[in-house]
C-alpha cells in the first residue's frame, strides 16, 4: 500500500515513544525533552478540563510524575504517545476535580461564563493538530463537520466525564437538546471515522 | 438482543460507552456483552482509543517555568531517597550474612534453644513494651529535616547523604559508598554558592556519620554541594578547594 499515509507520513510518534523509553530506564534528560515538547499541549488539556491556571499546573505536575513512575508501562498501553499521555492528564484532572467537589459552586459559575462565549459564537475548531496522530488528526477531521456546539457538548461529555444531566444543567439547555446533539454527533463522528478505519 | 446483527446500533453503543454518557443499567448490560463477545469488546475499544485522541486536540498553553523546577525536585528527591534505600538493602544484606555464618550447622536442632524458647517469648513481651517507649523518645527526638543533598560521584553513584537540620543547626553527613580517603587526606565539604567562589562548610574525618555545625544561612540559597579531596585538615581558611571535587549534588529544600 504505497499511499498508505501511516507508511509514509513522517511522524512525531516514533521521536515521542523514544523519549518515553528512555525515561521508562529512568532517564532524566528525556524526561526534560518530553517536557519541552509536550507540557503546552497538555497544560492547555488540563485547562480545559479544570479551568484553573494553579490547578491545571498541580494536574501537569502529578501527570508528569506519573509518567515518570509508569512510563516502563507505555509499550503494552498500544496508546499513541500522546494520547497516552493526554488520558494521564485527563485522569490526573478529574481526580483533582472531585477532589475540588467543595468548590464546585465556584467552577460552575466560571464554567458558565465560558461556556457563554463558545457555545454562541460557533467558533472554528480550535484544535491544534501539531505532534497530534494519525488517530487524532482524523478525529479532528470528523468533529469539524459537527455544529461548533455539538462539537463542545461532545468535547466536554468526553473531557470532563460529564453526564447528559451534568451538561444540560451546567450548559443552561434543554436534556432533550443535549441528548439530541450528543446522538448525532456521534452518529456523525460513527460514518466519518468509518472512512479512516 | 443480538447486537452483532446490528453494526450501526453496536458502534453507536461502543462511541457512547466510550465517551461516558452510556450510563446506569445500559452501561453495565453494555459491558458484560463486551465480556462475553469479542466484536462487541474490538468495538468498545476502538472506540476508547478513538476518543481517547480527544486529549491530543486541544489548543495549547504555556505553563509556568515552575512546574518543571517542581516536576524535577520531586522526581530528585525520589532518586535519591531510592539510592540512599538500595545503599541501606545492600548493607543489611551484608550483615545479614555475617549475622547467619556462625549459626549455620543446625541451630533448629539446637535443644538450648528450644528450652529457651519460652523464657524468649516473656523477654519479646518486655522488649516489645521497651522498644514502643524507646520509640517514642526517638520520635520525639527525631531529627528535623529541611535540606538534603546526595552528593554523587562522576559515575551518578550516590556516596554521601546530606542533611541539614535547623533545630539543631547542623549538616549531618553519611558516607553511603565505599569511598575511603585514605590516611594522609581529608575530605572537605563545600557550599558552591550561584556566581560565587566556592564556600568551605568544614572538613570531614574518617567516621561513617559525621556532624558539621552550620547555621541556615550557611545553606540557604545555596543549589549545590561538593566535596573535594584535600591534604590532611583541609586546605586553609579562605582559601578555595585545592584538590579534585569527587561528589557534588544538588541541595533540596525539602518543603513538606
Amino acid at each position: 500500500m504505497p499511499d498508505n499515509p501511516w507508511m509514509t507520513a513522517p511522524s512525531p510518534d516514533a521521536e515521542l515513544m523514544a523519549l518515553i523509553d528512555r525515561i521508562g530506564h529512568r532517564d532524566e534528560a528525556a524526561l526534560r525533552l518530553l517536557y519541552d515538547r509536550t507540557s503546552p499541549k497538555l497544560m492547555g488539556l488540563a485547562m480545559r478540563v479544570v479551568r484553573q491556571r494553579e490547578w491545571a499546573e498541580d494536574v501537569l505536575q502529578e501527570a508528569f510524575l506519573t509518567v515518570w513512575r509508569v512510563a516502563g508501562d507505555y509499550r503494552s498501553s498500544l496508546s499513541p504517545p500522546l494520547a497516552w499521555l493526554g488520558l494521564i492528564v485527563r485522569s490526573r484532572a478529574l481526580d483533582l476535580l472531585r477532589r475540588r467537589t467543595a468548590d464546585r459552586a465556584q467552577l460552575t459559575q466560571e464554567f458558565d461564563e465560558l461556556m457563554a462565549d463558545t457555545l454562541e459564537s460557533d467558533a472554528p475548531n480550535p484544535a491544534d493538530t501539531a505532534d497530534a496522530s494519525e488517530q487524532a488528526w482524523a478525529l479532528h477531521q470528523c468533529l469539524s463537520q459537527l455544529e461548533g456546539r455539538q462539537r463542545e457538548v461532545v468535547s466536554l461529555a468526553y473531557l470532563r466525564e460529564m453526564s447528559h444531566g451534568e451538561l444540560a444543567d451546567q450548559l443552561k439547555l434543554p436534556l432533550g437538546t443535549v441528548k439530541t446533539w450528543i446522538r448525532r454527533g456521534l452518529e456523525k463522528l460513527r460514518v466519518c471515522m468509518g472512512r479512516f478505519a | 438482543m443480538n447486537l452483532i446483527a446490528h453494526p450501526e446500533l453496536l458502534e453507536l453503543l461502543a462511541a457512547s460507552h466510550a465517551l461516558g454518557t452510556l450510563r446506569g443499567g445500559a452501561r453495565r448490560r453494555f459491558e458484560a456483552l463486551a465480556r462475553e463477545q469479542a466484536p462487541v469488546r474490538a468495538a468498545a475499544l476502538v472506540w476508547q482509543g478513538r476518543l481517547a485522541s480527544m486529549t491530543e486536540l486541544q489548543p495549547s498553553i504555556t505553563p509556568d517555568p515552575a512546574v518543571w523546577t517542581r516536576i524535577r525536585n520531586m522526581i530528585d528527591a525520589e532518586q535519591s531517597k531510592l539510592a540512599i534505600e538500595r545503599q541501606r538493602d545492600a548493607a543489611n544484606a551484608r550483615a545479614a550474612d555475617k549475622a547467619q555464618q556462625p549459626q549455620q550447622g543446625g541451630w533448629l536442632r539446637s535443644l538450648a534453644l528450644w528450652r529457651g524458647a519460652t523464657a524468649a517469648g516473656a523477654l519479646a513481651t518486655v522488649l516489645a513494651v521497651t522498644i514502643g517507649l524507646n520509640l517514642r523518645d526517638q520520635l520525639h527526638n527525631a531529627p528535623a529535616v529541611q535540606y538534603v543533598a546526595v552528593l554523587s560521584d562522576d559515575k551518578d553513584a550516590a556516596s554521601m547523604l546530606v542533611t541539614f537540620d535547623p533545630k539543631k543547626k547542623q549538616l549531618v553527613l553519611q558516607r553511603v559508598g565505599g569511598f575511603s580517603e585514605g590516611d594522609d587526606k581529608s575530605l572537605q565539604l563545600w557550599a558552591l554558592p550561584p556566581g560565587g567562589a566556592p564556600r568551605s562548610l568544614g572538613v570531614l574525618d574518617n567516621a561513617p556519620g559525621l556532624r558539621l555545625a552550620a547555621s541556615e544561612s550557611d545553606v540557604h540559597a545555596v543549589p549545590a554541594l561538593a566535596i573535594s579531596l584535600e591534604a590532611k585538615g583541609g586546605v586553609p581558611a579562605g582559601s578555595g578547594p585545592k584538590g579534585p571535587i569527587l561528589f557534588k549534588g544538588a541541595l533540596i529544600e525539602k518543603t513538606i
